[in-house]
């Protein structure tokens, strides 16, 4: 009998996990990336420092979806033809495998959000408001981003095109999550609503997960 | 043979007697009181983002019904539309920024049904860019059967979205609950003309466009029947003493 | 229950090109099939076809009782192994993690790891990454892997080389155990007269086409 979808889920999170912690790219590519572009903005705007707090928390967003896209297609997360079979051929769920690499990559984006949000607080002096808010918009973008990113990785695999088209099928979908996460700072800034953001955010992780779980064993099929 | 030229000529008929409809309202039309001459932009920009909806629509359509029943005809039914699609999206949004520039001042502006057209434009791009990276008709069909259905998805959380972020834009002008907001009615009559014409347009295209993927189809089908290349046929025996051993 | 593998005039393409065209094959419970052919005749093909990887373009044929265009395939390649010509290991990943993942997804309990890599002798390098193992000591661990998960059909690509006179040893003792239970093998190899002694029956292929 094969194993049940939750262990399958769980294996795939686990086997993503370690190739991701030999291969180390989240930590030394990744991050290091989405700092720098950080720093490089206000090289480019200028450093005055009320205007850099104020573009501050849009600038980390637009960073944290631009280049958290390559999560999902670093090297770790890459099968080759003879890894795809053998995978395969153990009887893995197509949905389970594609539920276990969003989580895999949610995971990731989660501590690249942190640690780049400490970069964007330090260089942009962003003031660091609503705690418990701020910290369940960064879980959602992060899943959310994972999930997007993860199918587009699928769209995209074993082709050569590949990784470089991953982020062009991701940027247009991320709207929504870009103009929530950052609509819910504001919003707390400002003492607004920010319930009608967050709820849109998870209802686009949701039809995001539906249409992945639900798409993925016809796309294995092809 | 009359018959056969009737059927073949049903599309040219169509699209002459619809655009010289369009057109002559188009030119007949009074300039707005508001917009002046400008308004004439419009009988070409709206019409052509209706077809980027209605596109879009059918791609949606399409990539559904490849998924259900794995028939190729219904993914070059979603390709054919998406390319027309991208196409009129872009004509949509290069003569808003004309329009825009003397009504507005600028070339863009942020407002919503702005970005979520350029946001369309954008996920189609990337559509028509991942049929490109696939040899395998039916790997093609799936993959991009299923970006067709997320794009469609998501889309209407896109729209919410920048809705909500921003509303700047006027209100829709002709789907209005209490009547069309505008005031000559003829400008309404070369409004409706246009997106008549233009729907005609793309119903012609997309024939051509479909009768064009399946020659295309139907040419691989035949080299398939014919004489085709067996992969192990280029590797031959090696041909000992030629060039290894003795010199 | 009649035949493993049933193939109607299968062809397959890809690009412009026919990689098989018009094959007819059957194999039946308890059958060892021996796959000849030069480079390049389509055996890899032919092999991924059977495992349900591959979509026939032209023809029918059914695998373990599955027709090979369902779209339930992926139900029946639990019972489907096969070793290709090229590791299908995780290189980041230890010998004994490989085979962890590969139980935990097949459901075998990860007790049988151990067991499985101590049989084709590589219980003292199960820490070992897969990436830095020698080409041999994978094929060794794919060999534990099969052992490990219970196989109706075993599909094997060149099995015998980058091993050494042990581990052939050990090889053919699977092939014969899988046979024994009802299940099939095929093997394809270049080497005849070492799969003539365990095969059944040897078929040919040669452009695409099986003689």
């Amino acid at each position: 009998m094969n194993a049940g979808f939750r262990s399958q889920v769980a294996a795939v999170v686990e086997r993503d996990l370690r190739r991701e912690r030999r291969r180390g790219d989240v930590v030394w590519v990744t991050i290091p990336f989405g700092a720098m572009a950080l720093f490089l903005l206000p090289l480019a705007i200028g450093v005055d420092t009320q205007l850099l707090q104020r573009i501050g928390p849009g600038m980390y967003w637009v960073v944290v979806m631009l280049f958290g896209v390559l999560v999902s297609v670093g090297r770790a997360s890459i099968e080759t033809g003879a890894q795809r079979d053998a995978v395969s051929l153990l009887g893995l769920d197509p949905a389970a495998a594609y539920v276990g690499r969003s989580m895999s990559a949610a995971g990731l984006l989660l501590v690249y959000e942190i640690v780049v949000g400490v970069v964007a607080v330090v260089l942009y002096n962003i003031e660091v408001i609503g705690f418990p808010w701020l910290v369940l918009t960064l879980v959602i973008t992060a899943v959310g981003l994972g999930l997007l990113g993860s199918l587009a990785a699928s769209l995209v695999s074993s082709s050569s095109a590949g990784s470089a088209l991953v982020p062009l099928l991701v940027a247009p979908l991320s709207v929504p999550l870009l103009l929530g996460a950052t609509q819910v700072y504001e919003g707390l800034r400002l003492g607004r609503s920010i319930l009608p953001w967050m709820l849109l955010m998870v209802v686009v992780m949701l039809v995001t997960a539906i249409v992945g779980v639900g798409t993925a064993r016809p796309l294995q099929e092809t | 043979m009359p018959s056969e030229i009737r059927s073949r000529s049903w599309p040219w008929v169509a699209i002459g007697v619809s655009v010289a409809v369009a057109l002559s309202l188009a030119i007949v039309s009074p300039a707005d009181t508001v917009q002046g001459e400008l308004v004439r932009i419009m009988y070409v920009h709206v019409p052509a983002a209706w077809l980027a909806y209605l596109a879009f629509t059918v791609t949606l359509v399409g990539s559904g019904g490849y998924l259900v029943t794995r028939r190729l005809s219904w993914d070059r039914v979603a390709a054919s539309s998406a390319e027309i699609g991208v196409y009129f999206t872009g004509l949509a949004i290069g003569l808003g920024m004309i329009w825009a520039k003397p009504t507005w001042g600028v070339w863009w502006t942020w407002d919503a049904r702005l970005t979520l057209t350029a946001v369309m434009f954008f996920v189609y791009v990337g559509y028509l860019a991942l049929r490109n990276t696939a040899d395998d008709s039916r790997v093609r069909a799936g993959r991009s059967a299923v970006l067709g259905i997320l794009g469609a998805a998501l889309i209407p959380l896109v729209h919410f979205s920048v809705v909500w972020w921003r509303t700047l834009h006027q209100p829709a002008s002709l789907l209005r609950p209490d009547g069309p907001a505008i005031e000559d009615p003829l400008i309404l009559w070369a409004l409706l003309a246009g997106v008549v014409a233009f729907t005609v347009i793309y119903v012609a295209l997309m024939v051509k466009r479909i009768e064009l993927h399946q020659v295309a189809d139907s040419i691989r089908d035949f080299e398939r029947s014919a004489d085709r290349p067996v992969a192990g046929a280029s590797v031959t025996a090696p041909q000992l003493g030629g060039g290894l051993g003795d010199e | 229950m009649s035949f493993v593998i049933e193939l109607h005039d299968i062809g397959v393409d890809a690009g412009s090109m026919s990689i098989l065209r018009g094959v007819d094959l059957e194999v039946g419970p308890g059958e060892i099939l021996g796959l000849f052919g030069p480079n390049g005749a389509g055996k890899t093909t032919l092999l991924r076809l059977v495992a349900t990887l591959v979509r026939p373009s032209a023809g029918t044929g059914s695998v373990l009782g599955t027709d090979l265009s369902s779209q339930q395939r992926y139900a029946i390649r639990r019972r489907i192994g096969m070793i290709g010509h090229v590791p299908g290991l995780y290189p980041e990943l230890t010998l004994g993690e490989n085979l962890e993942f590969a139980a935990r997804v097949a459901g075998v309990s990860r007790d049988e790891v151990g067991s499985a890599l101590a049989a084709v002798g590589l219980a003292g390098v199960i820490d070992r990454e897969a990436g830095v193992s020698s080409h041999g000591m994978q094929r060794r661990a794919e060999f534990a892997r099969e052992l490990m998960i219970d196989r109706d059909l075993l599909l094997l690509d060149e099995p015998h080389s980058a091993l050494d006179q042990d581990a052939v040893e050990l090889v053919n003792a699977l092939v014969k155990k899988i046979a024994a239970e009802g299940g099939a093998v095929i093997l394809v190899s270049h080497d005849r007269e070492r799969v003539a002694r365990i095969a059944d029956r040897t078929v040919e292929l040669t452009e695409g086409t099986l003689e």
